[in-house]
């Protein structure tokens, strides 16, 4: 250790991995093999020193699975541009001006990304608010809601655009009229489903899609992991919506944490699943914060447009007053003394106007609905 | 040698007169049918010559030849039995022709010469009577449905011996005796008897109202079996034109037990139910399907997802039209269908989505799947969808009264004389019934409605048929509540009942 004065301390890329053309044909390659992860990609360079070495090594035989061996002799590093090209993305390899220097500075760098869209926003303000893609309206609503207070606070929200909390605090940002960055566990031609591909086009509208796979590949279970790294390391904090135990959120926050970046979690009750991750981080020492205000409090910044307020009518107060948690219609009518059709009116009402939603033949609350009969 | 006698075949629910005549002709003893016999009919040539025997009648030791005319006409059913042996004891000079004369004969014979309920006597007896018959011989069990055929002598007889002493004048039938309980109709169940579930009581009282169909989500034990046989007893009560057709529809298809079906019918097939079954047909023999049997009724389809796409496809025709029309090589055939559909599904694969306590564990792609199969073009016909939830035995204990079934109905049925007053001029119809480009203009919204519901399009994302299904509950709404514009809170409350797109569907897992 004592010999290295700088530096994380874990591997990184050899000073010169990627110099000349060539390199940056190999790197393409080996961006499209699967069973060389970035680890051993890295380990392969502090061998080779450069990519094109480390590609030749592979294709000799020598490295990755017979497979993989076959598959590398046979990929066309011109094809693989093209494909990149014809999806609109840019190959970034480490060392390039517009690679994040944010990633330099965590474990397993990727040697080389495919960005879309508009450059890499800068750590300082980069947040990323990651969670179940299984997740509850509330969680849904949370998400939005600190996704879309930290792109009116200049900020750019940084998910990875899966459906859930994900897709969520990237809705939030965009509601804002504000850029985000998704980051893909698949190839950045590729969406997770037809839901996705819209979600995609709106984000790359804007902002950015990022990816360290090659285009084309499919958004296989081992990706996820490594894309959490990425979404964790381009950021200065990472917030946790909902998690179920053993999700990946708690991958994304404990990889910030290794990082020496800020984790925040947005607790739930002790006994929802959902809130297994966030609640194991607070645990951990991760900043509990209630919502956006909290938020934004913790990592000072400010507003800078006005929330809108909106006004509610005494029956609306009165309706919104009379659900605790997930309530039959009919408890409302008795609580309001009106008769059910009544009730179910101004539920509806509430519903239209975003207060309320219904779960399963239930009434509850919405964030904003709660937020509004506090005050 | 010769003998004629009228007997009756049913395609459909259509009975058509059949002129059977026999002949008795030199040659080794046989029995020949001509004239387009179908299976059934070619069947009972061997067990005629035993009923007879055993009848203690003669059987003609000679050639016979039976015809049936028209030949054009495909004649199918057990029916015939009868008027075949008939032909051929008038021909065999055993029962004189003369007092056969405007008789018309239907029903099966078992080999001891026993008359055996047959299906399609009501169709019988009506064809008989718009043929200007003096009257029909029946089985004794079916003598209760041909009774109810007005202007037409019915004799129910328990064996053939039975019918030929009757025109011997050695025999005098008993009056048929309906044993079904009389009056107002009478159902096994009754809506006071379902706890809590308030908004799907309203909701079935307001589709009960407009004869809409209704899609009810719940998990598993929520009550949707409970609630869909309730909604058959909370229609208005049938007419007697009504109650007829469907009596005669289960007749034709062998479900009937004794006479005027009063209740309307409730039916729930299994959802490995064939097409065949479901909306009618079979080989040779044409019956009414599930759909015809709920005809005035409630058919139920639980399960609604596992149902087999070409039987749910089906569907489509008679939800448009009311009536399906089944073709086979044979012949074609048209049954009356028009019955409220109930179709109910868990809210995922699991069923648990959206319950408060037990939390669903479906894959996002089974979850996915699960709601393309609920938005198909058939539950664009379906005006009701509500989500039942599972309650709570709190919930349940909470609950106070419960408002019976004749109490519901004499609001529905208030409800419905509106609509028939309204749309005198279109026929007999109800809300749901309202053909597209008529429900803008027949709903009679007011402007404050109107801009509701446009703010609604806006914010849920209704489209057009969405919008014309909310307008016509709300129409509902009016009119259960006797109101002649439809105002805002109608059109509010009908979006509780809104179809949710599979997206919204989706995102409500939690």
């Amino acid at each position: 250790m004592s010999g290295e004065a700088e530096g994380p301390p874990w591997p990184t890329w050899p000073d010169g991995f990627v110099l000349t053309d060539e390199d940056r044909r190999a790197l393409l390659v080996l961006s499209a093999l699967r069973t060389i992860t970035p680890r051993r990609l890295i380990d392969l360079a502090a061998e080779r020193a450069t990519a094109a070495a480390v590609l030749a090594h592979v294709r000799g035989g020598r490295a990755g699975s017979d497979g993989d061996r076959r598959f590398a002799r046979s990929l066309d590093p011109n094809a693989l541009a093209a494909r990149a090209e014809a999806s609109g993305a840019r190959f970034v390899t480490w060392g390039s001006p517009e690679y994040p220097s944010q990633l330099e500075q965590i474990h397993d760098p990727p040697a080389a990304l495919y960005v879309i869209g508009a450059p890499l926003p800068d750590v300082t303000r980069a947040v990323a608010i990651v969670g179940a893609r299984r997740c509850t309206a509330l969680g849904r609503e949370q998400a939005a809601d600190l996704g879309s207070a930290l792109a009116l606070a200049g900020v750019t929200v940084v998910s990875g655009a899966a459906r859930g909390i994900d897709a969520a605090a990237h809705e939030g940002a965009l509601s804002a009229g504000r850029a985000t960055v998704g980051v893909l566990g698949c190839g950045v031609d590729v969406a997770y489903d037809p839901g996705g591909r819209d979600l995609l086009r709106r984000i790359g509208a804007s902002g950015t899609i990022v990816s360290e796979f090659a285009p084309g590949t499919p958004p296989e279970p081992r990706n996820f992991p490594a894309r959490n790294r990425i979404v964790a390391g381009l950021c200065r904090a990472t917030v946790a919506v909902e998690g179920a135990a053993g999700s990946g959120s708690l991958i994304t926050a404990e990889h910030a944490l290794e990082f020496g970046r800020e984790v925040f979690a947005v607790p739930g009750s002790v006994t929802s699943p959902l809130a297994h991750v966030p609640l194991q981080l607070i645990r951990d020492g991760a900043g509990m914060i209630r919502g956006s205000e909290d938020l934004l409090h913790d990592l000072g910044l400010e507003l800078d447009a006005q929330a809108v307020r909106e006004d509610l009518s005494d029956a609306e107060v009165r309706g919104l007053g009379a659900l605790t948690g997930p309530t039959l219609p009919e408890r409302v009518a008795a609580t309001l003394g009106i008769g059910l059709p009544e009730a179910v009116a101004v539920l509806m009402e509430l519903e239209l106007r975003g207060f309320v939603r219904s779960v399963g033949g239930r009434y509850e609350a919405t964030l904003k609905g709660a937020a509004a009969s506090a005050r | 040698m010769y003998g004629r006698v009228n007997g009756v075949t049913v395609v459909g629910v259509r009975g058509h007169l059949v002129v059977v005549e026999a002949y008795i002709g030199r040659g080794l003893p046989s029995l020949t049918l001509t004239g387009l016999p179908g299976a059934a009919v070619q069947d009972a040539r061997d067990r005629i010559r035993p009923a007879v025997e055993n009848a203690r009648l003669e059987w003609p030791l000679r050639r016979v030849v039976v015809n049936l005319s028209p030949g054009n006409l495909r004649k199918d059913g057990p029916g015939l039995d009868l008027p075949v042996a008939m032909g051929v004891l008038s021909a065999s000079a055993q029962v004189r022709s003369a007092v056969l004369a405007g008789w018309v004969f239907a029903g099966e014979l078992s080999l001891r010469g026993e008359l055996v309920s047959t299906p399609g006597i009501l169709s019988a007896a009506v064809a008989a009577a718009r043929a200007g018959s003096r009257g029909i011989v029946v089985p004794s069990a079916n003598a209760p449905e041909a009774a109810l055929v007005e202007d037409l002598e019915v004799v129910g007889a328990p064996t053939l011996g039975d019918v030929v002493s009757f025109f011997r004048g050695a025999w005098t039938p008993s009056p048929p005796v309906d044993d079904r309980p009389s009056g107002d109709g009478r159902h096994e169940v009754d809506l006071s008897e379902v706890r809590g579930q308030a908004q799907a009581r309203r909701a079935l009282e307001i589709a009960a109202a407009g004869g809409h169909n209704v899609l009810l989500v719940g998990s598993p034990g929520a009550g949707k079996t409970m609630l869909a046989r309730r909604l058959a007893t909370i229609l208005p009560t049938m007419s007697r034109p009504e109650a007829l057709e469907v009596t005669q529809l289960h007749s034709v298809a062998g479900v009937l037990h004794g006479g005027l079906v009063r209740e309307r019918p409730f039916r729930s097939p299994h959802h490995s139910v064939s097409a065949a079954a479901l909306l009618g047909g079979g080989a040779g023999y044409l019956r009414p399907g599930e759909v015809s049997l709920a005809h005035h009724g409630v058919l139920f389809l639980d399960e609604f997802t596992e149902f087999r796409r070409d039987a749910v496809e089906g569907l489509r025709q008679p939800l448009e039209d009311g009536r399906v029309v089944v073709t086979r090589m044979a012949a074609t055939a048209t049954f009356p269908a028009r019955f409220t559909l109930v179709a109910a599904t868990n809210p995922c694969p699991c069923g648990f989505a959206g319950d408060p306590v037990r939390r669903c564990r479906c894959r996002d792609d089974r979850l996915q799947g699960y709601a393309a199969k609920l938005s198909g073009p058939l539950l664009d016909r379906v005006d009701i969808h509500l989500t039942v939830p599972r309650l709570t035995k709190r919930e349940l204990l909470d609950e106070a009264h419960a408002e019976s079934s004749s109490s519901v109905r004499q609001r529905v049925e208030e409800a419905r004389g509106r609509q028939r007053r309204r749309y005198a001029t279109l026929g007999p119809i109800c809300n749901a019934q309202l053909p597209g480009p008529l429900v803008r203009r027949e709903s009679r919204m007011s402007q404050e409605a109107r801009s509701m519901l446009a703010a609604a399009v806006d914010r849920h994302g209704l489209t057009g048929r969405g919008f014309d299904r909310v307008l016509k509950v709300a129409r509902t709404i009016a009119d259960l509540a006797g109101i002649d514009r439809v105002m805002p809170e109608q059109v509010v409350e009908a979006l509780a009942y809104r179809a949710s797109t599979p997206a919204t569907e989706l995102e409500r897992v939690g």
